[in-house]
């Protein structure tokens, strides 16, 4: 009985990424494949739109990677706060980590968005008005911004629940053994739970950060040009509804595909031998 | 002399049963005192009591001068108290080498030639030097308590607790961590034991102690305690264990 180390019984959304790291190389290499040989044959046998619209929409994927990328690390640590907070002995702390992550959970992440972008400045410019603090009169809401703000906020809900468990599995004779040489509560968490935990919830984290990128697709409700609201501007341009969302859909496949391979890259390494 | 460890009359609740009620005992530097008992007896929650991993409710302890009141106290205390665990604890994250040097780095602030130096002189006594890049996962449990039991020594403890070294052992690897543990007891070192080796006990203890119930219920030297036993408690104990 030493640790139990099983991700499966931790909370996340349904898993979408994630076969078994073995099987799922040939599956993963299959899909690929044909994924890449979908869009490069698209591309060749019909340039009108295909070529045009690839060229078109490849800022957009830059964009959706900005985004889901800042907000992953933000998530990282957000998470990581707000689980230790849960898990916190000292009841105001554990009480707001909770309600934070009780609300931002009831909450549709395409509303959080909205509220980010529309109902937070107007507070801020209000606030500015009332006060005369000319800074925040002037508040314009930068949309990238205020897009990484909201799925970070969102999203860190999610993470916090993953850290907890992920702390929570690991086994109370490391933090005794910790303790017993004399490491105080912090130095046991920073260089024994931590890292262990980190390694538990990683097939979860790998999830998360294939569902963030799906749901990136939500900022193009607030005006951030992602390659969905590119698309979707390509699209109207010139009427190909279902060209374009084939395209659309492919390249956002081919973007989960490969992180969820990174995510397994990465469990692979940190494997702790047993 | 002063004794180095002394416990007075601590008590211990969880819940409403009592786990502790009441024991008392001073340790002399250089002793080895083993404890045995049935399970449920608060033998391990005793012992966990003297470096405060398990608080106690009632009473006090005061080991090497410190009184175990305050947090600085407790960190303190645990520094110059070493423990092995029945199920090893080691950091499987961590290779051996960093397993002994880790608290050493950030606990002692020794520095990394220090302690390495440090754990390699270990790992040469607990006679795994050859194992200082494995992973605690690819070491026996006899290995593991050894590396657990230099990771403790690291820290150069004037106490050593063991708390049921050998009961997570395959019965052939039960030698190899009682030779450790009795080279350690004939250099001096001040050694509690919750363990049923009764040969450990009789080879290396100056006390042995029963305890049963919460209670500590007879003391003596280990020869007349296992041999000569004045209670019956003790007697119907060591009938089931012998």
């Amino acid at each position: 009985m030493t640790d139990e180390n099983n991700p499966h019984l931790l909370p996340g959304k349904a898993a979408v990424t994630s076969a078994q790291p073995k099987r799922g190389f040939d599956r993963w290499w299959f899909l690929v494949a044909i994924v890449a040989l979908l869009i490069i044959y698209l591309i060749t046998a019909k340039p009108d739109p295909f070529r045009r619209m690839l060229v078109f929409i490849a800022d957009g994927v830059r964009i959706t990677l900005l985004v889901t990328v800042s907000s992953f690390l933000f998530v990282m640590v957000l998470g990581l706060i707000a689980g230790l907070g849960r898990l916190s002995k000292n009841p105001v702390i554990s009480t707001i980590a909770s309600v934070y992550v009780e609300v931002v959970r009831g909450i549709p992440l395409l509303v959080q968005i909205f509220a980010w972008y529309f109902a937070f400045p107007s507070i801020i410019q209000s606030i500015g008005v009332k006060f005369h603090i000319p800074a925040f009169e002037n508040y314009l809401a930068n949309p990238v911004g205020m897009a990484i703000l909201g799925i970070t906020f969102c999203y860190g809900a999610y993470m916090s629940e993953i850290y907890r468990a992920g702390i929570q599995s690991i086994a109370r004779g490391q933090m005794e053994a910790a303790r017993s040489l004399g490491m105080t509560h912090f130095q046991a968490m920073r260089y024994i739970i931590i890292p262990q935990a980190v390694r538990v919830i990683l097939p979860p984290v790998g999830n998360e950060f294939v569902s963030m990128l799906k749901d990136s697709s939500l900022v193009s409700a607030v005006a951030v040009a992602d390659l969905t609201r590119r698309g979707r501007e390509f699209i109207s341009q010139n009427f190909i509804p279902i060209e374009g969302w084939t395209l659309v859909a492919l390249v956002y496949l081919m973007m989960t595909l490969f992180a969820s391979r990174i995510v397994t890259w990465v469990e692979r390494k940190t494997r702790i031998v047993r | 002399m002063e004794p180095i460890i002394k416990i007075r009359s601590i008590k211990k609740f969880f819940g409403s049963t009592e786990a502790l009620r009441g024991v008392s005992l001073d340790v002399q530097k250089g002793e080895v005192i083993v404890i045995i008992g049935p399970s449920g007896s608060g033998k391990s929650t005793f012992l966990r009591c003297i470096n405060r991993l398990e608080e106690y409710d009632e009473g006090s302890i005061i080991v090497d001068g410190i009184p175990l009141d305050s947090t600085q106290h407790i960190n303190q205390v645990r520094t110059e108290v070493g423990m092995v665990f029945q199920q090893f604890n080691l950091f499987p994250h961590l290779t051996v080498l960093q397993n002994i040097t880790l608290a050493q780095k950030v606990v002692r602030g020794r520095d990394v030639a220090e302690s390495d130096r440090v754990a390699k002189e270990l790992l040469v006594k607990v006679g795994i030097p050859e194992k200082a890049d494995a992973y605690p996962g690819q070491l026996s449990g006899g290995q593991q308590q050894r590396v657990a039991i230099a990771r403790a020594l690291a820290m150069n403890p004037k106490i050593m607790l063991f708390d049921e070294p050998t009961s997570a052992l395959d019965p052939e690897m039960i030698q190899e961590v009682l030779d450790v543990m009795m080279t350690l007891a004939k250099e001096g070192m001040t050694m509690v034991v919750v363990s049923h080796e009764m040969g450990f006990a009789r080879a290396a203890a100056n006390r042995a102690i029963l305890m049963d119930n919460g209670l500590i219920v007879e003391e003596a030297a280990p020869d007349v305690l296992f041999s000569n036993p004045k209670e019956e408690r003790t007697k119907a104990f060591l009938s089931k264990v012998l």
